[in-house]
């Protein structure tokens, strides 16, 4: 089924492969952003770049749908040519938060649309006084699976012939991390074309008005090395969620056995929303074993962050491997002898 | 106890006689190659990651081996023969197990019993975690299962069809209900699109059905909120899933001092909640959120790689059959899935209580030798209850 979406849509939300097809029928080459024509689109994607690292955020205003449009894809070409992952997931999440607020103000049917577009998700408008839609229980679960809160858990809602009842709201948090994942997804296969001299301008003024990266350590222990269980814990504090006590555990104990300081550690922590240092490094302390039982926590296995509902498998980065601290190393010949549980 | 090496043979001639009598009952799960199987032996010996091609190859194994258990996976693989890792999983039935052990009924005190391994303290009814007089945890149970045992858990399968059906949409003619052969019942979900829930996703399924975490506010009820926007949040029974099961209850519920009869159930429920405060009302939700759930067993549904009795099987520990119940208010598990015959066999029972199998009823036995029919002879010596003295 073909969709349409006018050009205000697109504007708003440039991570639909609608907005992409738009710009590709543009026919523009990267050499031609040294014309006058597109500074403004260059102007406007620096500063969702600067907003998006600042402020963690991407204004909404549309000044012009055209601009708007090209600026988005300009932007991934900015970031990417900074080079530096934390600030391709920050943008990411950044895009994210933005076509979220954007999205919770949406007319039904192009929220329908996106949907459908976007994540292949049918949305049905709901005749329930309390909420907008119901989506498939397959559906919800896929995603709210994630989420800690009890109001996310299938028993707390309304479910009825297999379809789940949400709030626009709620449907929009929901897609966060998918529409976080589209856009750094895109940023990554991107292959950098040969950029134009005016450009490189813009990326070195970026550079210069970016923050430092929280700290260097962090920086060197590229999330993109971690194993899918480490990177969720990972992501969740990037984005100021809530973790999961054994989610904290789990980051803490692996990155101390990749060897990593109790310092270094501790400043990844400041942006969970109940942070509080002094029993962070009581906790990272305790873990290193330099307080109570003198005992030096390692890293859990994959089956018992299965119990925890904490194991991502990735299906080729993780096979063979029991225990997280395994993950992007060579492969370790073992003999394989499992005692599975019956029934 | 440790069964003998002649009535293992016993059982095992018996289920191959059965297999061979009946070959042509024993039917391939949908999907049969991309399924694993596995089986006990009668030395209880356990061998996974089998697969078959053809409905042929499996009967004549069954017959061949004539185990004491048959399972295949609720899983479908891609290779369903390699190590767990290397299977590849493709999706899963959702599956469900009611067991009478996991459901409280009064009548174990009368048939349940057990007694600790380390200072030979015995009590009755349901074996406790820990021994009362020495605090072992080495406790042997003999837990009988009687028809009152199968009641309840043929109800709680009567509930669990209604968030089946209702709750989740599932079509009935994609749900199958069996008894287990044993202890209760089993249900399978196939081709449905839950088939593709991981096993995170599948926590959220039984935490659903089981009522686990069920919260106050998803009801409507919070600490700071006024009576009035409470009302307005509050469930009718007409309302589908919880909420509307909870409201139906309400409207059932006698409570003291309440007889407004005519008025909305939110009424009801506000004037409970004001009588018991927000503790008390906590409480009272809980249990009848405890009563309304089902008694599933979490792990059997959570585990996207279990193998399940296979249907038409018979189970080693009753020689009864896992047979589909396509009425399942009227079957008759100690009628209906008693296959075996009527040969006598001669036996020496060190105990059973007294019980009914296929409309007899039989025992209680102590130490002696009896002669009793091939069905019940089996149903002792598969629990280990009894023994063969003769060839029978």
């Amino acid at each position: 089924m073909e969709i349409e979406f006018g050009l205000e849509d697109l504007a708003k939300y440039p991570f639909l492969k609608e907005a992409g097809d738009y710009v590709k029928g543009l026919s523009l080459s990267i050499e031609d952003l040294r014309q006058d024509d597109y500074q403004p689109a260059l102007k406007r994607a620096k500063d969702r770049v600067i907003e998006a690292i600042q402020k963690n955020f991407i204004s909404i205003e549309i000044s012009e749908p055209n601009l708007e449009i090209l600026s988005f894809p300009l932007a991934l070409i900015l970031v990417k040519a900074i080079g530096i992952d934390y600030f391709m997931q920050k943008y990411s999440l950044a895009e994210s938060l933005r076509a979220e607020k954007l999205l919770e103000k949406e007319k039904k049917p192009i929220i329908s649309n996106i949907f459908k577009s976007a994540f292949n998700v049918d949305l049905i408008s709901s005749e329930h006084n309390f909420f907008d839609f119901k989506m498939s229980m397959v559906d919800y679960l896929l995603r709210a699976k994630h989420f800690h809160k009890p109001e996310w858990k299938l028993v707390n809602r309304i479910v009825e012939k297999g379809f789940v009842y949400v709030k626009t709201h709620e449907l929009v948090r929901l897609m966060r991390e998918e529409i976080r994942k589209i856009v750094y997804e895109r940023m990554k296969s991107l292959s950098l074309p040969k950029i134009p001299e005016n450009v490189k301008e813009v990326v070195d003024e970026i550079s210069k008005a970016l923050p430092q990266v929280p700290s260097k350590e962090l920086q060197e222990v590229t999330p993109g090395m971690f194993p899918p269980c480490v990177m969720y814990i990972f992501d969740l504090l990037q984005k100021g969620q809530n973790v999961p006590h054994y989610g904290r555990f789990l980051l803490t104990s692996y990155l101390l056995e990749i060897g990593k300081s109790v310092d270094e550690i501790i400043n990844i922590y400041p942006k969970a929303p109940d942070f509080s240092e002094r029993l962070t490094r009581y906790q990272v302390e305790h873990i290193a074993g330099m307080r109570g039982g003198r005992k030096r926590y390692k890293a859990p296995s994959c089956r018992t962050l299965m119990t925890h509902g904490l194991c991502f498998k990735d299906e080729i980065l993780c096979d063979r491997i029991k225990n997280p601290i395994q993950f992007g190393r060579k492969p370790v010949m073992f003999k394989k002898k499992k005692t599975d549980d019956q029934v | 106890m440790s069964m003998d090496d002649k009535t293992k043979e016993f059982l095992k001639r018996t289920f191959r006689e059965f297999y061979y009598k009946n070959s042509s009952k024993i039917r391939a799960p949908i999907r049969m190659n991309e399924r694993e199987f596995g089986f006990m032996s009668f030395d209880k010996v356990m061998i996974r990651h089998l697969s078959f091609q053809s409905e042929g190859e499996l009967r004549a194994f069954l017959i061949k081996e004539s185990p004491h258990s048959v399972y295949y996976s609720c899983a479908y693989y891609h290779e369903p023969t390699l190590s767990m890792d290397e299977k590849g999983w493709k999706g899963a039935d959702l599956i469900f197990d009611i067991d009478a052990d996991a459901i409280p009924t009064n009548c174990k005190e009368g048939h349940d019993s057990w007694v600790c391994k380390d200072c030979s303290f015995m009590g009755k009814g349901k074996r406790p975690e820990i021994c009362p007089n020495c605090t072992s945890t080495r406790i042997d149970e003999e837990s009988w299962v009687c028809p009152s045992c199968l009641d309840a858990t043929k109800n709680e399968t009567i509930k669990l069809m209604d968030f089946l059906l209702e709750d989740f949409g599932i079509s009935k003619d994609k749900i199958k209900v069996y008894f287990s052969g044993s202890r209760g019942y089993h249900v399978t979900v196939e081709e449905s699109s839950l088939e593709s829930l991981d096993q995170l996703a599948r926590n959220e399924v039984s935490d659903y059905i089981s009522g686990t975490g069920f919260s106050l506010e998803s009801l409507g009820i919070s600490k700071g909120a006024s009576y009035d926007d409470m009302y307005r949040l509050l469930p009718s029974a007409s309302e589908p899933g919880w909420r509307g099961r909870i409201a139906s209850f309400f409207i059932d519920l006698e409570f003291e001092g309440y007889n407004k009869a005519n008025k909305d159930v939110r009424d009801k429920i506000l004037y409970v909640y004001s009588k018991m405060g927000y503790k008390g009302f906590e409480d009272f939700i809980k249990e009848i959120v405890n009563n309304l759930s089902v008694k599933i067993d979490v792990m059997v549904t959570t585990d996207i790689h279990r193998i399940f009795r296979l249907p038409n099987t018979l189970h080693g520990n009753t020689g009864m059959l896992k047979k589909k119940c396509d009425n399942l208010v009227s079957f008759d598990p100690l009628i209906d899935a008693v296959v075996l015959s009527d040969e006598p066999i001669k036996l020496f029972v060190t105990k059973a209580p007294k019980f009914t199998l296929k409309g007899n009823s039989f025992g209680p036995y102590n130490s002696e030798k009896v002669t009793l029919p091939l069905m019940v002879s089996v149903y002792l010596a598969g629990k280990g209850l009894a023994r063969v003295v003769d060839n029978g």
